[in-house]
């Protein structure tokens, strides 16, 4: 194919410049423009070709956003400085900001990687950063370098934060690039309705349970903790047979996730915080593969019981794709009972492949997060009354029943969604 | 005011007991008695001690002359393996002094108990409140007595009810003269963990545990509260604060010895009763603060802090040198004197309050 010498392409980019690469031979477009629609050579949206420079830039990042970014830094050191007010970082120098740059940058995901570098490119651009605001930059790095080496020593000398339930922030960072993963490139979870969750104070999310091991918690505490605007943790309540098992059970804790009991979801939810609960327990994540997205029963209605006791609004959650990541097909009670375990379930590649048999399959879910349903028109001593319970149990169990068939039938593919 | 209340403290001997008899005596509104089988170490200025044993038939005809209106009963021999003669003093005696008290007409009893008692188990709320069945292990000789006791404190409550019966359980007790299996896991020379398990774990302050029991005499609460230092910690970092490393040991380890060697050689490198460093035994201190009305002066941090500086000077002979450089505990010692002097001029009978 030869290329028509010297003709620029005439469609625009989504900066508001003309486009740069050549006109293709018999056409006033570009190879990139070539299949496009009359409209949308003009109002191209993503596919800008050409590499992004400091006047497309300055055009997309608006006034106010040095400025700000300067207050942001500002009030990052205020913070640093209070924490660690001894700390004087080396003397500055371009070129070991430059190396610290990019040594650091590398922890970030991509979108943030290439927010943080268009953001100091354009600041360099509008001569707005001055030498103070590299300055901090350079503090905020160092200081970042200053505390990775502290970690171990803090870790061993038992100088770390964990509030009363066990909760470890540092532990939670650490897992999160690994949970992360499985939520947003192993089974590509869709998460609507997470409007529903307030952004402050109680609320008892309820979802259904499925896939012999529990990674549907998981997977919607990450759905909540990276989608929510204010960054919900969320704490689930977990059955009793895991706080006997070594490793999972000082995991649990320190992700801040808490034994099911009664007491336990009441003082959570008295103190603020988003709790999940599965009420389907072990009958739910042991289901067989035929009974698949068919609710067990609710358990005796103690998830009604704490949110009554403090008004917090119950919303239903439908968690759609947990059921297929193992194909259970038989439950041996035998050597469940032999081993100690709830349940031993028998599946397509457990316990034939050995540890192979852990690996999940990669289906595609969806969690929907339903309307919540409001108890503040309920008093607190209506936790005691036995109908009222009973029937919320049922009324919730039904909306969760019905929003997980409303999805499947959306579903067109397993794997695909 | 111009009466002055008879009590009558068990177990004086003993460190915490010349503790509170002291603390009790400077507030001037208190006639103290002591009772112990052995004399203390050294005279407690003002108390009137008695040596006789609490299993002593003719204690009721004493608390009756004395007049004794408050019993504070500290006596209990501690012991790793249970055993027929700490049985008879600490659950027979606690028996025939409860007794004692009923048919003397004692008004109050208090009696110091331990937060264990609600034993570590994995389907247990994380945090337990007084009326949390008791559930403790009977593998120790201490926590088979207090669950001992306890059931009588239960039955007593019932029978007598003209006695108030004041139960105290305290999380594992630190500091520098308490000796309890805590302080011993942690001045071990190394710290057996059970690997994989983190449990959350409470302790207090030997000081707070005095200023609690002069404070429970003092106000009329009744029934049972649960003290405990402000701050639960998972126990490896209750660990690191302490400057130990963790030994960590697979989870069946603790358990087959047990099993298979009785109670002969358990217990001698495990301080701590397995079940303890695998499950959570965390007691709600809600009713410490609304009912007793007592704020702990130290944090569970604080306390831990400290006792990590006791633990590293332990190593060196002279103790007495090492600690006569330490300015901050001498100065916040006299700056409790000081204010404990002037709050007894304002008036002898006004609660403590917390520093």
């Amino acid at each position: 194919m030869v290329e028509a010498a010297n003709t620029p392409c005439s469609a625009v980019t989504k900066t508001g410049t003309p486009c740069k690469n050549t006109a293709l031979e018999g056409s006033t477009y570009c190879w990139v423009h070539q299949s496009y629609t009359p409209d949308e050579r003009v109002m191209e949206q993503d596919r800008v070709d050409s590499p992004v420079n400091g006047e497309d830039l300055a055009t997309v990042v608006d006034e106010n956003s040095q400025e700000q970014l300067a207050a942001e830094l500002d009030e990052m050191i205020s913070q640093v400085k209070e924490i660690a007010p001894d700390y004087t970082p080396p003397p500055f120098s371009p070129k070991g900001l430059m190396k610290l740059l990019q040594e650091n940058i590398d922890r970030f995901s991509p979108p943030v990687r290439l927010q943080i570098l268009e953001r100091l490119r354009s600041g360099i651009g509008e001569d707005m950063l001055d030498i103070d605001t590299w300055k901090g930059i350079w503090y905020m790095l160092n200081y970042t370098v200053e505390y990775q080496s502290d970690f171990l020593k803090r870790r061993l000398t038992g100088d770390y934060e964990t509030d009363e339930w066990g909760l470890d922030m540092e532990f939670v960072d650490t897992v999160r690039p690994f949970l992360e993963f499985m939520h947003h490139n192993y089974w590509r979870v869709e998460t609507t309705g997470i409007e529903n969750i307030p952004n402050e104070g109680c609320a008892l999310l309820v979802a259904n349970h499925s896939g012999q091991l529990p990674w549907d918690a998981a997977m919607l505490g990450v759905s909540v903790y990276n989608e929510h605007p204010t960054q919900r943790l969320v704490r689930t309540l977990y059955a009793d047979w895991f706080p006997t098992l070594p490793f999972v059970s000082a995991f649990l804790t320190k992700m801040g996730q808490v034994l099911a009991t009664e007491d336990n979801g009441a003082r959570l939810l008295e103190k603020g915080e988003v709790v999940s609960v599965f009420p389907e327990g072990i009958k739910g994540v042991g289901k067989l593969y035929k009974d698949r997205y068919r609710l067990a029963r609710f358990g005796r209605g103690g998830f009604v019981r704490m949110a009554l006791r403090n008004q917090a609004p119950l919303i239903p959650v439908s968690i759609v794709g947990a059921e297929e990541i193992y194909i259970s097909l038989a439950k041996s009670n035998t050597i469940a009972k032999m081993i100690g375990f709830p349940f031993f379930p028998i599946s397509v590649t457990w316990p034939w492949l050995g540890p192979l048999g852990f690996v999940p399959f990669p289906t595609k879910w969806f969690i929907d997060i339903g309307e919540p349903i409001p108890m503040e028109s309920y008093q607190s001593g209506d936790a005691n009354n036995l109908v009222l319970v009973s029937q919320l149990t049922d009324q919730i169990r039904n909306i969760i029943q019905q929003m997980v068939f409303s999805r499947l039938a959306q579903r067109r593919s397993v794997l695909f969604g | 005011m111009g009466e002055r209340t008879n009590i009558m403290i068990t177990g004086v001997s003993s460190y915490l007991g010349r503790r509170i008899a002291e603390q009790l005596l400077q507030r001037s509104g208190y006639k103290v008695i002591g009772l112990d089988g052995e004399k203390p170490s050294e005279e407690i200025k003002g108390l009137d001690f008695i040596q006789a044993d609490i299993r002593n038939p003719l204690i009721a005809e004493l608390l009756r002359t004395e007049n004794i209106e408050i019993v504070c009963h500290l006596g209990f021999i501690e012991s790793e393996h249970p055993s027929e003669p700490t049985f008879d003093f600490n659950v027979m005696g606690t028996m025939k002094l409860f007794g004692a008290c009923a048919e003397a007409g004692v008004q109050r009893i208090l009696f110091k108990s331990h937060t264990w008692v609600y034993g570590a188990l994995p389907n247990h709320s994380a945090f337990l409140a007084e009326d949390q069945p008791l559930g403790g292990s009977r593998v120790t000789g201490s926590g088979r007595d207090l669950l001992e006791i306890e059931g009588l404190c239960n039955r007593f409550r019932k029978q007598s009810p003209e006695t108030t019966l004041t139960i105290l359980r305290f999380a594992p007790i630190i500091g520098l003269n308490a000796d309890t299996p805590m302080t011993r896991f942690l001045k071990d020379s190394f710290a057996p963990i059970l690997l994989g398990f983190d449990p959350m774990m409470q302790v207090i302050h030997e000081d707070d545990v005095v200023v609690a029991i002069v404070q429970a005499v003092h106000s009329d609460s009744n029934g049972t509260i649960n003290i405990a230092a402000e701050g639960v910690l998972p126990l490896i970092r209750l660990l690191g604060l302490v400057g130990k490393l963790p030994l960590p040991v697979p989870h069946f380890v603790p358990y087959c010895r047990s099993k298979w060697f009785g109670n002969l050689t358990t217990m001698s490198h495990w301080p701590i009763e397995p079940d303890h460093l695998r499950y959570s035994c965390v007691a709600d201190i809600n009713k410490m603060y609304t009912e007793l009305q007592f704020t702990p002066r130290y944090t569970a941090e604080e306390a831990l802090r400290e006792f990590a500086g006791i633990r590293r000077m332990s190593g060196y002979p002279t103790r007495s040198t090492s600690l006569s450089y330490d300015e901050e505990r001498l100065r916040d010692t006299i700056e409790r004197r000081r204010r404990d002097k002037v709050r007894s001029a304002d008036s002898p009978m006004k609660p403590a309050e917390r520093g």
